[in-house]
């Protein structure tokens, strides 16, 4: 459905935000991987016609994004990462102010949308409340209830469960893995979780760099009998660290248990253990900052 | 901790830019308006120095007011910050303390806010260094001028102020709640400021000012330039009163915000409750409905439009959407309703001429709503047009509309449409509120035709300024660098005219005037107005094209590619605009300037200035060229009124009246005149200056003296095309009007061409100005000081106009037909004239009326016939006063003719008064205690029909002493036997206060009245002093049977004329012995009195009257030209007077108990007299007649023992 081809961007203050991306995203919930500052929202900006790229092309069902933005604007529903609102307007009315400026000219038609919305995400009840008494959780339902207006057939939406508590959170992926299953959605997070409980498919950057693409499974598959656990002492760290490529370090019972990457056993005490996306996505940005 | 408190809040301050930006703003301001008069801050400098210890003071105490505005960003937002920021709950769970806590961020405030006085004084004082500046009008830098105003004016203004918003903020706890508290105090106090206005109540008037301008003003209001120039006020009197008293109001609000201030959480004190506010759903059923299973996902079926329609709607749709949200915002509503109450005061208490009122004219009223929104709508209108165009931004939403399927020009158009909004709302509600104004003033004559036409004028430049502030925003991208643009350009614009660059064509949004005037109406204005608006229309759409290019969508692009994405939309519709912009900008300019400049002349200041300069320099050598002098004026006038027009065929008859033949005639013509033809006898043309418009012609012959010829003259004047300015205002649609020295050629070289003012003279190496002949130059007798080409004239025209309108000239209707489809009028003067004549046309009503064998006509507008028989009135009584006392009216006739607004004032030529619009028609004289000025301006004017038309000065010192101050003696005897003596005191007081506070403006040097060298100020205000005590002294019938005499022997008199000297002959002769030294005193002496009652008491005595003892003080000086004052005998009588009110009553309604004369003869003595009632008030001088520095102190309450 949407491809993407050898994006690049350049800002103006010499940052790399994308360095030559390619990409083929499919109908269905893809997940985009990536810690803070590795050029998602660069990449989502540019999807959504926000902002051009230096070089490349975007292509959606036909339409060429980079050139003919209006076109991708009308089959778009998008949910910026830090988004606000008019905080003395109520939902309802904004949300119908959304609905128009989405080519819902028609006020039957409109009202019956801006209602099931508001419904879906749950928000009815609370619709003529001015927004800025919504909590986060209420204001990011909203969000995506504007993304959905005109039943778009690609939805972006970029750090959408950021500061939601665990019920929220649950929700908010549920209405997604419901429109996926329908339309184009990316979803871009920093959550691994979130790619590996939701995503068929999905993309890993870092800097600017594709790192991965393709389905969680396959690279989980990658790494079978390849990734070693072992409990160690808090003074011992760093120089297992320093010896191994040490994908994750968490404490436990006060005490760090950590993942290495290796085709042997490194030592004694260390115990093979299956793989999760978590390992994948630490080893290759391990892999990539020692390349760089 | 307090200065812990202190320090952040200092800190957080200075690093505002809001500081930065006023202080950036206002030192711009000030500076400006001390180097160059483009800008003025309160009232102009005038002509004391620019760095002036006077002007410090001002600007600095105008500023502390404005600063207002400054403060309640800075001290109140310390105060109200961590409510607003949600921080307060950091501070207030902390254990500090309250005291320091308060005080140290006030403190903190206060300090940023002085940072911004600071930043105004430093401007000011480097703008003394301006290049340019004339070194003459540089003082020493006045660095006592500025440590007063910041230590006396400033810094207990701003301590005032931080105690008001103290108390404001504890109270409201909002920073919104503050600033509509600050609304109201400023608006109370622009109420009592205006209330306390009245001349009667000088200490409460100037008490009630917190900010204490008033004290300040008062303290200097009658200083001399020199005086100005070199002095600050004492700290003493009403300004010491003042600042104790505000300043220890200021100590309590302190107080009181410290008993006020509540280190709590706001919202724990009291509940508010919240409109529409639906119930909250409960908690557990939002759990359930977050932890159930997902429902299917099941949205209906949508089909959104992208069509040309749906754009159209979306429009729609957003245009209601943003100016709902700008019009229901609550700041909006505050400066609406702060710009209503402004408004409102303001129109109520237009234009007071001598204490009286006028009528709620529709204009009047326009002019207080431009008065009052011009500059609070351009602000209005830079900041929303910011706020617009950023507010998806400001709330972050712009990511998401910004990605939404609509097209560019729907929320710029929406947008802008919005900002319309504004305009629209403002000036509405405007004209409610005048209307309201005019209903409540029981004015029932609603002109909204004439409102909507004005406003829609005012609402198109709105529109013009609104469009370039919303351009530059779109194009900075960034909004406090798009606002100090706008306001930096608007600035700068406004700096052009003293640049001497005037042409409206590089001004934007700038056009010639259009006043509106009910006889009038836009007249010939708006033909100008409308190209100039065109033009600046055509600018308005292309640079809203280019915002439109520019128009920025998606997160803050690199200038590549927005100009990458302007370069591509430009190739669409927004290309196409710009460009269709652009061809018609170009051509309406070109179109402009052929008009301005090819079709008329457009002449800067600076060169109109350079012109007159040239024509000193050129011709002055000629002035005492002898030229034959005029001795009948004959002319056929046809006027063409719509097409603005006037054929003048016209013959003087010349007389050599010198000794010697005449070679050279040199004829003067104003420049807008062309002549045709001009026939006397052969001649040839010498030299042509058609710059200045001078011309000499040879004679074959010379003149010989005493011998006559005929001049006659073709002449054209007329308005071709539109001017970059006004333009002539004589002739007119309807209401033309225009005076010899206007239209018809002068002889000789005529110094009333000159340039007066000194400045402009030493910038061109003029020298000083030209004084008038000394009152010793008996060369000078040989000339009135009206005009050097003629004695008295015989006077016949005809003139024509329209068949809907009347014209006028002076003389006797001979014969009045129509010919050709225009009415014809044959007037002809029974008798010499001085040589000033006029013509005028309108279509006027005519009143009609006589007085024994003199016939009355009133010409006025059919709107304005409110004041007619209060004229007809006027001219009869003064026509029976002078008739009585002086010499027989000369004329058969007394003609009062309106002319529009254009110019204020009233003009006496034989028998004919032309009367603007603006200064009597329309006077509210209802309330009958107010001064009739109509009925004394008319019996003014009347009264020069003996004072110039019959007897003239010559052209020396104190000529207008026999034209205007015998004019203001003979309209007061006229208005005090109508209105009696009363009246006439708070007449006395309003001259005697003008006089006062103009001889400070002086430049050259006061003159004693019977040397007055035509300085208003004098002859006018001094003069009406000072005959009105004359006769209080010697008698109105001696001092009448004096004048008679004087007009029987002087009247109609060929040259030598007659001076103030021999006016002063027939007085003296009048005058018994030991009044001689009280003449001189009052024409020959500049002489003051400080006379005043420090104490008044009664006792009563057995017989039920009353022992009344005043305790006075009593001082009289002579003064020299220059201010500088010596002390004068003491003894001469003065009155003394004892007055009974009952309760509640009116000045007006007192009982004169005792009023005598007294010799006193020393400075402060005790006087006890007796008196029958119970005594009310006790004076000297207590009708002020005598010239009193301070004539508020001459009388007070008695207090009984």
């Amino acid at each position: 459905m949407l491809t993407i081809k050898n994006l690049s961007k350049t800002y103006a203050n010499g940052v790399q935000a994308l360095k030559d991306v390619s990409l083929d995203i499919p109908r269905g919930l893809f997940g985009l991987l990536g810690p803070n500052g590795a050029g998602k929202s660069t990449l989502m900006r540019t999807i959504a016609t926000l902002q051009d790229a230096d070089s490349g092309s975007i292509d959606f069902g036909g339409i060429d994004v980079l050139s003919n933005k209006d076109a991708l604007r009308r089959t778009l529903g998008y949910l910026p990462q830090d988004f606000g609102v008019y905080p003395k307007v109520s939902a309802e009315e904004l949300l119908e102010h959304f609905a128009v400026l989405k080519g819902l000219v028609d006020r039957k038609e409109r009202k019956a949308s801006v209602e099931a919305l508001l419904r879906q995400t749950n928000l009815w009840d609370v619709r003529k409340r001015k927004l800025g008494t919504y909590s986060g959780g209420m204001r990011q339902r909203f969000g995506i209830a504007q993304a959905l207006l005109g039943n778009p057939r690609l939805v972006i939406v970029d750090e959408p469960t950021a500061g939601l508590d665990p019920e929220e959170r649950n929700r908010f992926l549920n209405l997604l893995a419901e429109i996926g299953e329908q339309v184009v959605v990316i979803l871009s997070t920093h959550i691994v979780e979130d790619v590996t409980d939701l995503c068929p498919r999905m993309a890993m950057i870092c800097q600017g760099n594709l790192l991965l693409s393709g389905k969680p499974s396959d690279a989980i598959e990658a790494l079978h009998a390849r990734v070693w656990r072992a409990r160690i002492r808090k003074a011992e760290l760093a120089d297992y660290q320093a010896r191994y490529t040490v994908l994750q370090s968490r404490l436990v019972g006060g005490e760090p248990v950590i993942h290495v990457f290796s085709e042997t056993q490194p030592e004694g005490g260390f115990q093979l253990v299956e793989p999760d996306l978590e390992d994948v996505y630490f080893l290759k940005l391990r892999q990539h900052r020692a390349a760089a | 901790m307090f200065w812990e408190f202190f320090r952040f809040e200092l800190r957080f301050q200075l690093r505002s830019p809001l500081l930065w930006i006023f202080t950036g703003l206002f030192a711009l301001l000030a500076g400006t308006a001390l180097a160059t008069d483009a800008v003025t801050v309160g009232s102009a400098i005038g002509n004391v120095n620019r760095n002036a210890p006077a002007v410090v003071l001002n600007f600095l105490a105008v500023f502390s007011i404005l600063g207002l505005l400054v403060v309640v960003s800075f001290v109140a937002s310390g105060l109200l910050r961590d409510h607003e920021l949600g921080t307060a709950e950091l501070f207030f769970a902390s254990p500090m303390n309250k005291r320091d806590f308060l005080f140290g961020r006030m403190a903190g405030g206060l300090c940023a806010s002085l940072v911004v006085f600071l930043g105004i004084a430093l401007a000011m004082s480097l703008a003394q260094f301006w290049p340019g500046l004339d070194p003459e009008r540089i003082g020493p830098y006045p660095w006592r001028a500025y440590l007063y105003g910041l230590g006396v004016i400033v810094l207990p203004d701003l301590l005032f102020i931080g105690g008001v918003l103290g108390v404001l903020a504890a109270t409201t706890r909002t920073l919104l709640g503050t600033y509509v508290g600050v609304i109201a105090f400023f608006t109370l106090w622009t109420i009592a400021t205006a209330l306390s206005r009245d001349l009667e109540s000088v200490m409460t008037a100037v008490m009630v000012d917190p900010f204490g301008g008033r004290a300040l003003s008062r303290a200097m209001r009658y200083w001399s330039a020199a005086e100005r120039n070199t002095q600050i006020p004492d700290l003493y009197g009403y300004v010491l009163a003042n600042r104790a008293l505000w300043t220890a109001v200021a100590i309590g609000l302190y107080v009181a915000t410290y008993a006020l201030f509540k280190p709590m959480r706001t919202g724990t004190a009291s509940a508010k409750p919240v409109k529409g506010r639906v119930a909250e759903p409960q908690p557990h059923a939002v759990a359930a409905a977050v932890a159930g299973p997902p429902s299917e996902l099941v949205l209906p079926g949508v089909s959104p439009r992208h069509d040309r329609g749906a754009a159209r709607a979306q429009f729609r749709h957003l245009l209601g959407f943003e100016t709902r949200a700008v019009l229901s915002g609550i700041p909006f509503r505050i400066m609406l309703a702060f710009g209503m109450m402004n408004l409102g005061f303001g129109a109520v208490l237009s234009d007071i001429l001598f204490g009286t009122k006028v009528l709620p004219v529709t204009h009047l009223m326009l002019d207080a709503i431009r008065g009052s929104f011009t500059f609070m709508l351009w602000v209005i209108l830079v900041f929303y047009a910011g706020e617009l165009i950023f507010r998806e931004r400001s709330a972050k939403l712009s990511e998401v509309t910004d990605a939404l399927p609509v097209p560019n020009w729907v929320p710029l158009a929406a947008k802008f449409g919005a900002l319309l909004s504004v305009i629209v709302c403002f000036l509405a509600v405007g004209a409610l509120t005048t209307i309201g104004v005019q209903l409540a003033r029981g004015y029932y004559a609603i002109e909204a035709l004439v409102y909507v036409k004005n406003l829609a004028l005012d609402a198109w430049l709105y529109t013009l300024i609104a469009a370039f502030a919303f351009a530059v925003q779109v194009f900075c991208n960034q909004r406090f660098l798009g606002y100090a643009i706008v306001v930096g350009v608007l600035l700068l614009q406004a700096l052009l005219p003293a640049m001497h660059l005037e042409h409206n064509l590089y001004s934007y949004a700038s056009a010639p005037e259009a006043p509106y005037s009910d006889m009038n109406g836009f007249g010939h204005f708006l033909t100008g107005w409308s190209w100039f608006m065109a033009y600046w229309s055509a600018a308005a759409l292309a640079l809203l094209a280019l915002a439109a290019a520019f128009w920025v969508r998606g997160s803050d692009p690199a200038r590549r590619e927005r100009l990458a994405a302007a370069r591509a939309r430009l190739r669409g519709p927004a290309g196409l605009a710009f460009a269709t912009a652009t061809v018609a900008f170009v051509a309406l300019g070109a179109w402009i300037y052929y008009n301005t400049t090819m079709l008329n002349e457009f002449l800067p200041s600076n060169v109109a200035l350079d012109r007159q300069a040239r024509y000193e320099r050129d011709y002055r050598q000629y002035a005492a060229l002898p030229q034959p002098r005029i001795t009948h004026v004959r002319a056929d006038v046809d006027l063409h009124p719509h097409e603005r027009r006037a054929e003048i065929r016209g013959t003087y008859h010349l007389v050599n009246k010198s000794s010697e033949p005449i070679r050279e005639f040199h004829v003067l013509l104003p420049r807008l005149v062309q002549i045709e033809s001009l026939e006397f006898g052969p001649h040839r043309l010498k030299q042509e200056d058609l710059e200045i418009g001078y011309r000499i012609y040879e004679l074959d012959q010379p003149m010989a003296p005493g011998a006559e010829l005929d001049f006659a003259f073709k002449l054209r004047f007329e308005a071709r095309g539109f001017t970059n300015d006004r333009g002539q205002t004589q002739l007119l649609d309807n209401g033309t009007f225009f005076n010899s020295r206007q239209a018809f050629p002068s002889l000789g070289y005529q110094e009333r061409f000159e340039i007066e003012d000194r400045n402009e003279r030493r910038k061109r190496d003029l020298g000083e100005p030209r004084r008038m002949p000394k009152l010793e130059d008996e060369a000078a007798r040989a000339n009135t000081y009206v005009g050097n080409d003629a004695d008295w004239i015989d006077f016949e025209t005809t003139v024509s106009t329209v068949p809907d309108q009347i014209a006028l000239a002076p003389g006797v209707l001979q014969r009045e037909w129509s010919e050709n489809g225009r009415r014809y009028f044959h007037y002809r003067m029974d008798r010499p004239m001085l040589p000033m004549w006029a013509y005028l046309s309108a279509d006027w009503q005519v009143r009609k009326d006589r007085w024994n064998d003199v016939a009355i006509e009133i010409y006025y507008d059919a709107k304005h016939p409110a004041n007619v028989e209060r004229m007809v009135q006027g001219v009869k009584d003064t026509l029976a006063y002078t008739e009585a006392n002086f010499t027989p009216y000369q004329h058969k006739e007394v003609r009062i003719v309106e002319f529009p607004r254009y110019a204020s004032f009233a003009q006496s030529f034989a028998g004919t008064f032309p009367y603007s619009e603006s200064i009597g028609f329309i006077a509210d004289l209802r309330d009958p205690d107010a001064i009739d000025y109509v009925y004394y301006v008319i019996a003014h004017e009347t009264a020069h029909q003996w004072w110039a038309h019959q007897v003239i000065g010559a052209n020396v010192q104190g000529a207008t002493v026999m034209s205007e101050s015998l004019s203001q003696y003979t309209a007061q005897m006229v208005m005090e036997h109508e209105y009696g003596p009363g009246k006439m005191r708070r007449f006395l007081k309003y001259e005697l206060d003008r006089y006062l506070s103009s001889r400070g403006g002086e430049l050259l040097e006061e003159l004693p009245l019977y040397r007055v060298e035509n300085q208003p100020y004098i002859h006018y205000r001094k003069g009406s002093m000072v005959f009105y005590r004359l006769k209080d002294e010697i008698g109105e019938a001696p001092l009448n049977r004096a004048l008679k005499r004087y007009l029987e022997d002087k009247g109609y008199q060929q040259p030598p004329y007659t001076t103030s000297k021999e006016l002063l002959e027939y007085i003296r002769a009048e005058t018994p012995a030991d009044k001689q030294d009280l003449v001189t005193d009052l024409f020959e002496k500049i002489t003051f009195y400080d006379n005043r009652i420090t104490e008044a008491s009664a006792v009563k005595r057995d017989d039920g009257r009353y022992d009344v003892t005043l305790k006075l003080h009593l001082d009289k000086r002579y003064a020299d030209g220059k201010g500088v004052e010596t002390p004068a005998a003491l003894g001469e009588p003065i009155e003394i007077g004892v007055f009974a009110r009952k309760p509640g009553a009116k000045e007006s309604e007192e009982t004169v108990l005792l009023l005598e004369k007294r010799a006193l003869a020393e400075r402060d003595m005790s006087v006890t007299v007796t008196v029958d009632a119970e005594p009310y008030e006790a004076g000297v001088d207590p009708y002020n007649k005598l010239i009193d520095r301070v004539s508020a102190d001459n009388r007070k309450r008695v207090t009984l023992k």
